[in-house]
C-alpha cells in the first residue's frame, strides 16, 4: 500500500465523516447464501466453544449451546448438530463436479464450494483451534466420538488454513473483507473490529464515521474472545447451572436447565448476525472482479481434493516436513503475487499505489510504429510505442513493463525516457510479435506496469530429500490426539478484584 | 552498570502526589513495566508511570474507560496451573523440570517465597534480599538444584524503587540460575495457540534476567551466571499438564534494558510538570463524564501527548480518551501510525485533505505534498467524489 494514499483516504473520511471505498469492484467471491458461523469461546479456554451459532446468511441461525462446555459429555453433545450439518453441507457441495482441462490431463472439479463467512480473523484461528482438537479426537472409556465430529475437526481445520491463500474466498473473515475494500479512520489495530468497520461505512445520519465507531465498538461485541463484563455474567449463569444439573450430564436434566445460558449467548450472538448480514449484503452489491471467478476455481479444486482425502479417511499432519513447508510457502507466495496482480490489473483503483510508487506508468499514446530489429539469427517485426505520461517518470531503459490489458501475455521494454511538458515521453518495445491484441492505438491513454497475471517461470520440482541443512532432528510426529485433558476437572473461575494482580495469571 | 539509588526526594514526593491528585495508585510491575514500553515516548504516560497512576482505572465509570479487564474463567485457569505445579510440594513442577532441563529435581530444594511474608512493602523487601541470597549460594554450591518460587527483584525504575516478582527465579543447575515463567495458555504440536501472549511472556522473562544480573553484580559476582535462555512452562493440548519450553531471550534483555535507561527519572519528571498539570479532576468521580474528559484533555495539552494507535490501544489505559482528542483537532495519527509517519510538516488531517485537492503547499508541507495531491487526483479519477453517501437512519 502507499501511505501518500492511506494519508488522503483518511484525510477524506475525516472530511467528509463516512468510509471511502478504496476498490471499485469486488476481489473476493461471495456466495448468495454463505454459512455464517458465530463463535463465543469461554475465557481463556482456547479450545472451547460455549457457544456457536450458524446458519445460511440472510436466514436465521441455529445456536448450539453446551452448558459447560468443559465437560465433554455437554460440549460434544452441544457440537454435533453443528458438526453434522457442516459435514453434510461439505458433502453436497463437493458432490457434483465438472471437468476442468489440466495441460493434456482432464480432472474433475467441483461445482461450487461450501463457502463460510466468520466476523473476525479471531474466528478463523478459534475455528482452527477447534478444527484441530476435533480431528483426532481419542475414545474414552471405550466409546468412539460421533464421526461427524471427527470430520468436522479436519474440515474446520482445512479451513482455517486455507485463509491463509491470497485472495481465497472458501473462509472469508468479514473484518478483512472489509480492510481491503473500504478506506476508515480506523487503525490497523481497530481494523479487527467489525462493528467498527461497518459502523464507519453506514453512520447512523449527521454522526461522524469516528462517532460511529467509537458507539460501535463499545456496544457490540463481536467475540470469540469474552470480555470482562460478558464473562461475569456467564460465570454466575454457568454456576448456577452446574449447581442445578449436580453434575448429571444426561440430556434430560440438563436441557431443562439451559435456557438461561442460552439467551445470555441468544443475545450476544443476534447482533453479530445482524451485523454479518448486513455487511454481506451490501458487499454483495458491487460488481465482481473478471479474476474472482479464476480465485474461487481454485478454490473448488482445493476444496474438493480435501473432500476426497478426507473420503478416503486421509489424515493431514499436523507439522509439515521441511518439504511441505518450502512447498507451501512457494505456492502462498505465489498466490499473493498473483492477487496483487490481478487486482491492480482489474481494478485502477488498486493500482493508484503502484502508480504513486513508480512501479507504474499512465499516459496517451502518441505513435505506434512497426520496425524491425537483430533477434538470433532473423530480424524480426517489433512494434514502438511513444507515451506521454501526465507525470515525470524515472525508469532505466530495459525496464520490463506489462499493459494492463495484456498482463498474461509478453512485457514492453523500456528504450528511453525524455522529459515532454510537465510529465515525459516514454518509448517503449514490445517484446513479441505485435497482433492487434497486443496493441494500443494512437490517442488511447493507458496504464503499464511491472504487474504481470502469467506465469514468472517454471518451477522446478523440490529434491525429494531435503539438503541436510533443512533436515529436523527428528521427524514431524505423528498426528495425535490433544484432549487428555478433557477428564480434568475444570478450575474454579476467579473475580479479577479478588487477586492482587490478576494478570499474572493470563 | 549498576544505577545509584538515592532516597526519594521529599519535594520530588510532594509534587508526584500533587500530579496524582486522587488518581488511583499502581505499583510497578513487569506488566506495567511492559505496558508501558509500548508508549514510553508519550509524554502523558511518562508523567503518570513516574507519579504511580493507575492509568487502567483513572478513567472508570466513564465511556473513554478501557476495557482490560480479565475474564474469570481466564483468571482461575492461571490460578489452578499454577496451584497445579505447586501441589503436592511442587511435584509436578519438578517433574516438568527434570524433563525439559535434563537434571534431577525430585529432590531439589523448592523454596516458596510467596508464603511466610508479609503481602506489604517490608515482606517485599525481606523477600528481594532472601532472593539475593539464594542467588550467590546457588553460585557458589553448583551441586544442588535449587528453584525459588515467587523470587522478588528490587530495581530502580525512573529513580524510584519497584519490586518486580518471578515465577521461577534461580533454578539452579550446576551453578547457573535460569529463569523460569509459567503461563496458562496451551501448546498444541510445539506452537503457541497465541503468538502475542508468548511474545510478552518471553519479554517479562527477559526482564527478570536483566533484574537478577543486575542484582548479581550488586553482588560482586559474574552476571553471566544468569543464562540467557528463559524457561517457559506452559500446558500442553487441552488439559494443564505442564511441558516446558526454553528459548533464547538475548535480544529481547538488550531491549528491556534500554529501555529501563529510557525510563525518564522521576526528579526530572517532577521538575518539567507546570505546577498546574494533575489528574486530580480526570480522577474525579463526581464530576460529569464531559468535565473529566475536558480535564484530561486539558492535562494531555499541558504536558504533550503521542498517540500510536497500535501501541496505545493494548497497553494504555488512557488510549481511548486520547483517541477522542487527536479525533477533536483531526490529528494524521488517528488513523495509525504509518500515516502520521508519511506526513511530516502536516498536522491535520483537514490540511492533508486540502492538499490532496491540490491547495498549495507551505514550504515545511512542500516534500509531502506532491503524493498526496497526486494519491487525490488518481483517486477522484478512478472514484469521483460526490457518490452517495451510506446512511442509515439515526
Amino acid at each position: 500500500m502507499s501511505a501518500a494514499l492511506d494519508a488522503f483516504l483518511a484525510a477524506r473520511v475525516y472530511e467528509t465523516g463516512r468510509a471511502l471505498r478504496r476498490t471499485s469492484l469486488r476481489h473476493t467471491y461471495l456466495a448468495d447464501e454463505p454459512l455464517g458461523v458465530v463463535m463465543w469461546r469461554l475465557g481463556g479456554e482456547r479450545f472451547r466453544a460455549a457457544a456457536i451459532a450458524w446458519g445460511s446468511l440472510g436466514g436465521p441461525f441455529r445456536l448450539a449451546v453446551a452448558g459447560e462446555p468443559r465437560n465433554r459429555d455437554l460440549y460434544f453433545r452441544a457440537l454435533t448438530p453443528f458438526a453434522v450439518d457442516l459435514c453434510a453441507r461439505v458433502r453436497r457441495a463437493a458432490t457434483q463436479k465438472v471437468a476442468r482441462q489440466n495441460g493434456r490431463q482432464q480432472e474433475l472439479i467441483p461445482v461450487g464450494a461450501l463457502q463460510i463467512a466468520v466476523p473476525n480473523r479471531a474466528t478463523v484461528g478459534a475455528l482452527g483451534l477447534l478444527g484441530r482438537y476435533l480431528a483426532y479426537l481419542s475414545d474414552r472409556g471405550g466409546v468412539a466420538p460421533d464421526p461427524a465430529l471427527i470430520e468436522a475437526g479436519k474440515h474446520l481445520r482445512f479451513y482455517a488454513r486455507h485463509t491463509r491463500v491470497a485472495g481465497q474466498s472458501l473462509l472469508v473473515p468479514l473484518d478483512r473483507l472489509i480492510s481491503e475494500h473500504w478506506a476508515t479512520l480506523l487503525s490497523p489495530f481497530e481494523q479487527a473490529n467489525l462493528a467498527a468497520l461497518d459502523a464507519q461505512i453506514e453512520p447512523p445520519s449527521a454522526v461522524h464515521a469516528f462517532d460511529a465507531s467509537a458507539a460501535a465498538e463499545a456496544r457490540t461485541r463481536v467475540g470469540p474472545d469474552p470480555a470482562e463484563d460478558i464473562d461475569r455474567v456467564t460465570e454466575a449463569l454457568l454456576a448456577e447451572f452446574n449447581a442445578a444439573r449436580g453434575g448429571r450430564a444426561d440430556p434430560l436434566a440438563v436441557e431443562p436447565l439451559i435456557g438461561p445460558l442460552r439467551g445470555h449467548y441468544q443475545r450476544l450472538v443476534d447482533p453479530v448476525w445482524q451485523l454479518m448480514n448486513r455487511v454481506v449484503a451490501r458487499e454483495q452489491q458491487l460488481p465482481a472482479a473478471p479474476s474472482v471467478q479464476r480465485r474461487f476455481e481454485a478454490d473448488r479444486e482445493a476444496f474438493g481434493r480435501h473432500v476426497d482425502w478426507v473420503a478416503s479417511g486421509g489424515r493431514y499432519r499436523t507439522t509439515d516436513t521441511p518439504r511441505q513447508a518450502a512447498m507451501t510457502l512457494r505456492r502462498l507466495e505465489d498466490a499473493h503475487a498473483r492477487y496483487e496482480a490481478d487486482r491492480a490489473v482489474e481494478d485502477p483503483a488498486c493500482m493508484i499505489p503502484y502508480l504513486l510508487s513508480g512501479n507504474a506508468i499512465r499516459g496517451v499514446v502518441a505513435s505506434v510504429n512497426e520496425i524491425r530489429v537483430a533477434a538470433r539469427v532473423n530480424r524480426v517485426r517489433r512494434t514502438l510505442i511513444a507515451l506521454d505520461t501526465d507525470e515525470p517518470v524515472v525508469l532505466p531503459a530495459g525496464k520490463e513493463l506489462w499493459w494492463t490489458a495484456t498482463a498474461g501475455d509478453y512485457p514492453w521494454d523500456v528504450q528511453a525516457v525524455s522529459p515532454l511538458g510537465a510529465g515525459s515521453r516514454v518509448t517503449l518495445m514490445l517484446r513479441a510479435a505485435p497482433t492487434p491484441a497486443r496493441l494500443p492505438t494512437v490517442g488511447e491513454r493507458i496504464t503499464l506496469s511491472t504487474l504481470h497475471t502469467g506465469p514468472d517461470a517454471y518451477h522446478l520440482p523440490l529434491p525429494p530429500d531435503p539438503p541436510w541443512t533443512h533436515r529436523p532432528a527428528a521427524p514431524p510426529l505423528s498426528p495425535e490426539p490433544i484432549d487428555a485433558g478433557d477428564s480434568e476437572p475444570p478450575p474454579d473461575a476467579v473475580d479479577g478484584a479478588a487477586v492482587a494482580d490478576p494478570g499474572r495469571y493470563v | 552498570m549498576v544505577r545509584r539509588r538515592t532516597p526519594p526526594d521529599p519535594a520530588v514526593e510532594a509534587a508526584l502526589a500533587r500530579v496524582r491528585g486522587r488518581a488511583p495508585q499502581m505499583r510497578p510491575n513487569v506488566r506495567r513495566l511492559a505496558a508501558f514500553a509500548g508508549v514510553h515516548s508519550c509524554p502523558t504516560a511518562a508523567v503518570a508511570f513516574a507519579a504511580r497512576i493507575d492509568t487502567d482505572r483513572l478513567l472508570a465509570g466513564t465511556t473513554a474507560e478501557m476495557p482490560f479487564g480479565q475474564s474469570p474463567f481466564a483468571i482461575g485457569r492461571g490460578i489452578a496451573f499454577e496451584a497445579l505445579l505447586r501441589k503436592h510440594g511442587h511435584a509436578e513442577l519438578r517433574r516438568v523440570l527434570s524433563d525439559g532441563l535434563g537434571v534431577d529435581f525430585s529432590l531439589a530444594a523448592i523454596e516458596n517465597l510467596r508464603e511466610g511474608y508479609q503481602p506489604n512493602r517490608h515482606g517485599l523487601l525481606v523477600r528481594a534480599s532472601v532472593t539475593r541470597g539464594r542467588m550467590a549460594e546457588i553460585v557458589s554450591n553448583p551441586d544442588e538444584p535449587v528453584v525459588l518460587d515467587g523470587a522478588v527483584l528490587r530495581a530502580d525504575v525512573g529513580g524510584l524503587p519497584a519490586f518486580f516478582e518471578a515465577d521461577e527465579m534461580a533454578i539452579g543447575v550446576n551453578g547457573e540460575i535460569i529463569v523460569g515463567e509459567n503461563k496458562s495458555w496451551p501448546v498444541v504440536d510445539g506452537r503457541p495457540t497465541d503468538e502475542e501472549l508468548l511474545g510478552a511472556a518471553l519479554d517479562q522473562a527477559a526482564t527478570y534476567i536483566l533484574l537478577g544480573r543486575r542484582t548479581l553484580e550488586q553482588s560482586g559476582i559474574d552476571p553471566a551466571r544468569i543464562s540467557s535462555k528463559a524457561v517457559l512452562v506452559t500446558p500442553r493440548n487441552t488439559g494443564l499438564a505442564p511441558v516446558l519450553h526454553r528459548q533464547e531471550v538475548g535480544s529481547r534483555i538488550r531491549r528491556v534494558d534500554r529501555l529501563l535507561r529510557g525510563v525518564p527519572n522521576v526528579n526530572d519528571i517532577a521538575a518539567s510538570v507546570p505546577p498546574s498539570a494533575t489528574f486530580d479532576r480526570i480522577a474525579d468521580a463526581s464530576l460529569a463524564e464531559e468535565a473529566r474528559l475536558d480535564a484530561f484533555g486539558e492535562v494531555t495539552e499541558e504536558l504533550g501527548r503521542v498517540y500510536e494507535p497500535a501501541a496505545c490501544l493494548t497497553s494504555c489505559g488512557l488510549a481511548w480518551a486520547c483517541r477522542r482528542c487527536v479525533f477533536a483537532f483531526g490529528g494524521p495519527a488517528l488513523a495509525g501510525g504509518h500515516i502520521a509517519h508519511a506526513l511530516p510538516g502536516v498536522v491535520t488531517l483537514v490540511r492533508v485533505a486540502q492538499l490532496g485537492r491540490g491547495a498549495p503547499p507551505s514550504p515545511a508541507e512542500a516534500p509531502t505534498a506532491a503524493p498526496i495531491a497526486r494519491a487525490g487526483r488518481l483517486y477522484d479519477e478512478v472514484l469521483p467524489p460526490g457518490q452517495p453517501a451510506q446512511q442509515r437512519p439515526a
